[in-house]
């Protein structure tokens, strides 16, 4: 018999795979969901798990295993991401971008690829199949950039919520409302549209922000402790130093 | 805290996708719930992703964590954890 889901997380997870299946600001509906299948592949890549225990991640290894289209230095990128995240370098990302990527797709392809992850972990976790690819809606990126965001600590430009202008997005202002400014949450916000995503699904798989710091007030079946004892060890598990 | 090596084992074998992690999810479920057991797979999914955004975007530890943390990330080998 499955177990009881909430409600809550099953409609976030059909919203991700809802916003999975359309145009984003940056990439088609069909790169987007081609990035799903990409990271859904670099799981089970033998070349990437020969890099994975390699001493270098700059090992020549062989080709990914790969089902889409995509140019291959993308599906590198996605592929490293996924599985080998922890040892990604500054020097390597600008041998992603501006080459193969742009920056705004780059920031887009790295929300893809963690909306795609929480959402495939959770049901491998549970035991669950793995939801079906949205079929790609037709239509054009929104192209809607973020004039005030720069350079600063990050190896993308980000923005401050106190740093947002008249010349920025509504979408830019609505990444952070509600929402801390955490540097997790600045990120991606060169996208406001992924910030907003990823962290829709951060709301109901972990806890809406208003609620991380009320002890006080218990709203999952694990206490915060708990909650936090799990995001502590998995994320040594992955050794991010964030 | 309660519960504390049930729900690390069950991060571990989630995390690794081990031949135990069907075992280790119904441990959890058997002591803690079915709930509890779907609050915690939850919470090991989205951190599965969150770390790929901290790695793949290059953030910095904010000024204050960096501050209140120094002393037990040096004790437990955390900086090994970043490259330049």
């Amino acid at each position: 018999m499955e177990p009881e889901i909430r409600q809550d997380l099953t409609d976030a997870h059909n919203r991700a795979w809802d916003r999975l299946g359309r145009p984003g600001t940056w990439l088609t509906a069909e790169e987007r969901v081609y990035i799903a299948s990409e990271t859904r592949s670099a799981r089970y890549c033998s070349a990437c798990t020969e890099r994975k225990n390699a001493l270098s991640p700059e090992t020549e290894v062989g080709p990914h295993s790969n089902g889409s289209p995509l140019k291959s230095g993308w599906v590198d990128t996605i592929h490293r991401i996924t599985t080998d995240a922890d040892r990604l370098t500054k020097r390597w990302f600008y041998s992603v971008v501006p080459s193969i990527l742009t920056v705004e797709q780059y920031v887009e392809t790295v929300g893809v690829i963690a909306e795609t992850i929480a959402v495939d972990r959770f049901h491998s976790a549970m035991g669950m199949v793995l939801r079906e690819l949205p079929t790609p809606k037709p239509g054009q990126p929104s192209h809607e950039t973020v004039p005030s965001a720069y350079l600063s600590d990050a190896w993308v430009p980000t923005v401050k919520p106190h740093e947002l202008g008249k010349n920025d997005p509504a979408a830019a202002f609505e990444m952070y409302t509600g929402r801390g400014s955490a540097h997790i949450h600045q990120a991606l916000s060169l996208v406001p549209a992924s910030v907003s995503g990823f962290f829709d699904l951060d709301d109901a798989m972990y806890l809406p922000d208003a609620l991380l710091r009320r002890f006080d007030i218990e709203t999952r079946a694990i206490s915060h402790s708990q909650i936090e004892l799990l995001a502590a060890r998995v994320s040594a598990l992955n050794r991010c130093l964030y | 805290m309660p519960f504390g090596q049930v729900l690390l084992a069950y991060a571990d074998a989630a995390v690794a996708e081990t031949p135990d992690l069907a075992l280790r999810r119904q441990t959890v479920a058997d002591t803690l719930g079915q709930a509890a057991m779907v609050d915690a797979s939850a919470v090991i999914a989205i951190f599965q992703a969150v770390v790929k955004i901290a790695d793949a975007t290059g953030i910095p530890l904010e000024d204050q964590k960096a501050e209140i943390s120094a002393d037990f990330r040096e004790e437990l080998g955390i900086n090994t954890y970043k490259l330049e």
